[in-house]
């Protein structure tokens, strides 16, 4: 019997380390890519990041564009830092997801490393943000929000998650700066997921929630929430009747978008290998198909396209964290 | 959401498919053995799954998920029972009289105990959910920060419950771990606290990695002081495998009541299995005729935790299915998994795809009945654990204390945690502090102080807001209840022990 006990341990022992034993790397130096890669989701398994990571991996894989053993790794904590500060250190078949929390977490002050750090590779997918109210609130539209809170920046609980000087959080105040409200004022509470934010208008324990449009999505088509207004600058497909800011005089774009980054110091070679496989991924039946079911919607930038991008939001996230009063001192 | 009794025979008629119900046995013993390893939880386990699920049909992903997740349940007692480690925060309870039980040589009636105790949890809860899933989710709705500041704080008041005898131990054991879980960004200001530069702390100290760093290596560390008395001590003996007669008529009241109470906690989003095996504890220990025996191995203080957190963990499907809100971090992944693949739970789905709710509903009750034989089945195996010399087993404990707490967040510096863990665990075994209010204030706490500064901020400063609904008044009640009951008995056998001087006081 303790034959079979040893049997067991050793067993449970292998599957353990199995499970972390993505370490192994290879020397991508002739060449790239060899060995292992690892996508690097900075956040728990459950999110957008560890989604995108995850959806990667499968179509690089079953479309056979990349034969290496793919892996996901997450490494969660600081809003993306715990995994960003991983990457810097890594060799090049190290890549990882990243969003504008890139951008606004130095912004904010809470990180030293900005997106100068790192090596743009793309940006894959953007989500849009939504304002929502109960279906039975008294604000029927984005413009009787605005008025209000123009008048009472404080009369109305606006719901964010996770933090303040996300995306959530700054569309919104974008759209009240747009507008001529006073955003430093604004009221907001912070829940810890966007789950938690649905849970809260929906038990109307506040007035207007921002969030991705997918999270209001379900809610708005089972009749309990209405959606004021949504960041993009079209009408999304499948909410044909909410209106954009735009339609409703505020001008604005703000797309929550994700995307991809490897560590500094990428070779020519390198970045051309990963336009040439992420631009055939983007194009791939299972990639859309994926980003369907997730409600994310094509905002594919290449390596070039996205260093000017990032260098436009960054200029453009740092006036917004001036507005809502988060900048470091 | 009306329900259809054709429906429901047609989602058994899915379950019972052998495909499905393949995916139950797969999915209960890789959740029983997730469940027994520190770390290695539930949510971990359906996140290494997600590619497999890509490529399945939405309702078996559902159903095998489903079972990882309740199969956790039964599995992380296990290490409670006989090595005092929980494998996760809805085990911990189960270490109060379980591993007492153990070193008594009942750890073969404690498994089976737990295993029969899980399953009549779970089908309370399957069965609650198909009579109440609507109006609970509405019910849980109304819980808003105040409501939730007050749920939290109740739990707590638990802690008097747990420390009797040794009170001012307790609240410093408490107090220890409400400072700890302020570490970390504050979420309504974005502020860094006590981080000292250290970005993985961010986030705050992950409770599991106490868990497993006190109990674990505390434990491990205990016990290599006298590990030469430990060696010679021989066998333990595991008793029985089967419960006696005597043990089950003390067990049933307990279990079905705990079931309800886990139930309808596992509803509400962010409470979880914790707090129901908690509060269903010190909710038995404070109306049992013997509460000096819990914590000494009665067998009801077993049971009722048992029976409580399996019941949450089917609870928790309630908000995910009807709301598409994970209630927990297990369904946080689920519904990940399940987006990918195209099925999006939600207010919509009972109405669209009622076979597919169904088909896992039914998969509950099946998958429950599979458990219970899994885990009385393998409760000969795992006693041989007890057998297994010192030298030997602690080792091992060690090594899956390290690789539980590297899978879980992939960071070294939850290493170093661990081990500062392991010492103050080990203080507070030499000192006698009881480990549970630490623990328990740590998993509460960040959130008890949220909620109740949202109250705040939403109430313009106004405490009044704490009394402004029934539930927050029937909370305040049970909280004082629970504060005082233990003072109320004393006071009433003082005055029968005046009126009977024979009676030996507590």
């Amino acid at each position: 019997m303790k034959k079979s006990m040893l049997l067991i341990f050793g067993l449970i022992l292998t599957l353990g380390l199995s499970a972390c034993s993505s370490q192994s790397s290879g020397e991508g130096e002739k060449q790239y890519p060899k060995g292992n890669l690892q996508i690097i989701a900075p956040a728990t398994p459950g999110g957008g990041w560890d989604a995108t990571a995850r959806a990667m991996q499968k179509v690089f894989k079953d479309n056979d564009l990349i034969t290496n053993n793919i892996n996901v790794v997450n490494k969660p904590g600081g809003g993306g830092e715990v995994g960003w500060k991983y990457l810097k250190n890594q060799k090049p078949n190290h890549l990882a997801i990243n969003s504008s929390l890139v951008l606004t977490n130095n912004l904010l002050g809470s990180s030293d490393l900005t997106y100068k750090d790192f090596t743009p590779l793309a940006i894959l997918t953007t989500e849009w943000e939504a304002v929502v109210v109960p279906k039975d609130s008294p604000i029927k539209s984005a413009k009787d929000l605005m008025k209000k809170l123009k008048v009472n920046p404080k009369s109305l609980k606006v719901a964010v998650a996770p933090s303040l000087g996300n995306d959530d959080h700054l569309s919104f105040v974008q759209a009240a700066k747009t507008y001529g409200v006073d955003a430093t004022k604004l009221n907001f509470l912070v829940y810890g997921s966007g789950g938690d934010t649905v849970t809260a208008l929906l038990g109307k324990h506040v007035d207007v929630a921002t969030m991705s449009v997918s999270e209001a999505k379900e809610q708005y088509k089972a009749g309990k929430f209405r959606i004021l207004a949504v960041t993009s600058n079209k009408r999304i497909k499948g909410l044909d009747d909410v209106p954009t800011w735009k339609e409703q005089g505020v001008d604005m774009e703000f797309p929550h978008w994700r995307g991809v980054m490897g560590p500094p110091d990428m070779t020519k070679e390198q970045i051309a290998y990963w336009d040439k496989k992420l631009s055939k991924m983007v194009k791939s039946d299972d990639w859309k198909k994926i980003m369907k079911n997730n409600d994310w919607e094509p905002y594919y930038k290449n390596s070039k396209e996205t260093k000017k991008f990032l260098k436009e939001q960054n200029k453009m996230y740092k006036d917004l964290i001036d507005e809502a009063g988060l900048a470091k001192k | 959401m009306g329900y259809n009794i054709s429906d429901m025979i047609q989602g058994f008629h899915t379950a019972l498919m052998p495909i499905n119900l393949l995916f139950v046995v797969i999915g209960g013993f890789l959740g029983t053995i997730v469940g027994m390893l520190p770390g290695l939880g539930p949510a971990t386990a359906v996140a290494v799954l997600i590619p497999i699920t890509f490529g399945m049909d939405p309702i078996s992903a559902l159903i095998l998920m489903a079972a990882i997740y309740y199969g956790a349940m039964y599995g992380g007692s296990r290490s409670s029972i006989l090595l005092n480690t929980p494998g996760d925060g809805s085990a911990i309870a189960a270490t109060f009289d379980g591993y007492p039980m153990a070193k008594k040589g009942q750890a073969g009636q404690a498994l089976a105990m737990s295993a029969i105790a899980s399953l009549i949890g779970g089908l309370i809860a399957v069965v609650g959910f198909i009579l109440l899933a609507g109006p609970l989710a509405k019910f849980a709705l109304k819980f808003g920060p105040a409501e939730y500041f007050l749920l939290f704080l109740f739990t707590l008041s638990a802690i008097v419950s747990l420390s009797k005898g040794a009170m001012v131990k307790g609240f410093i054991s408490m107090a220890v771990g409400l400072l700890l879980s302020t570490v970390g960004i504050d979420q309504q200001t974005g502020v860094y606290r006590f981080t000292f530069g250290i970005s993985q702390l961010s986030d705050g100290i992950d409770f599991l990695v106490v868990i497993i760093g006190i109990y674990a290596v505390g434990e491990v560390l205990y016990n290599l002081i006298g590990i030469d008395k430990l060696s010679s001590k021989g066998k333990k003996g595991v008793g029985k495998i089967w419960i006696t007669k005597e043990q089950w008529k003390r067990s049933l009241g307990p279990i079905l009541r705990s079931g309800p109470i886990g139930f309808v906690i596992g509803c509400l989003p962010g409470a979880g299995g914790s707090i129901a095996s908690m509060l269903s504890y010190t909710t038995e220990k404070q109306i049992s005729k013997r509460p000096d025996e819990f914590g000494k191995g009665a067998i009801e203080g077993l049971a009722a935790p048992e029976s409580s957190n399996n019941a949450a963990s089917v609870g928790a499907m309630i908000p995910l299915l009807t709301m598409g809100i994970p209630g927990s971090g297990t369904t946080a992944v689920m519904l990940g998994a399940l987006v990918m693949i195209g099925l999006r739970p939600g207010p919509l789905l009972f109405k669209d795809s009622p076979d597919m709710v169904w088909s896992l509903i039914d998969s509950m009750f099946i998958g429950n009945i599979f458990l219970v034989i899994i885990n009385i089945l393998l409760v000969g195996l795992l006693v041989k654990i007890l057998d297994t010399p010192p030298k030997v087993l602690y080792p091992i404990i060690l090594v899956l204390a390290f690789v539980g707490t590297y899978t879980m967040n992939y960071s070294i510096v939850d290493f170093y945690l661990l081990m500062i863990f392991g010492i103050i665990g080990l203080v507070m075994k030499l000192l006698k502090f009881p480990i549970a209010p630490l623990i328990l204030a740590l998993i509460v706490g960040g959130d008890m102080e949220q909620n109740f500064r949202k109250s705040l901020v939403s109430s313009n400063g106004d405490l009044g807001v704490f009394f402004h609904s029934g539930i927050s008044i029937t909370l305040i009640v049970l909280t004082l209840l629970s504060l005082t009951y233990p003072f109320i008995i004393q006071w009433f056998k003082k005055r029968k022990k005046s009126a009977d001087p024979a009676n030996e006081s507590m």
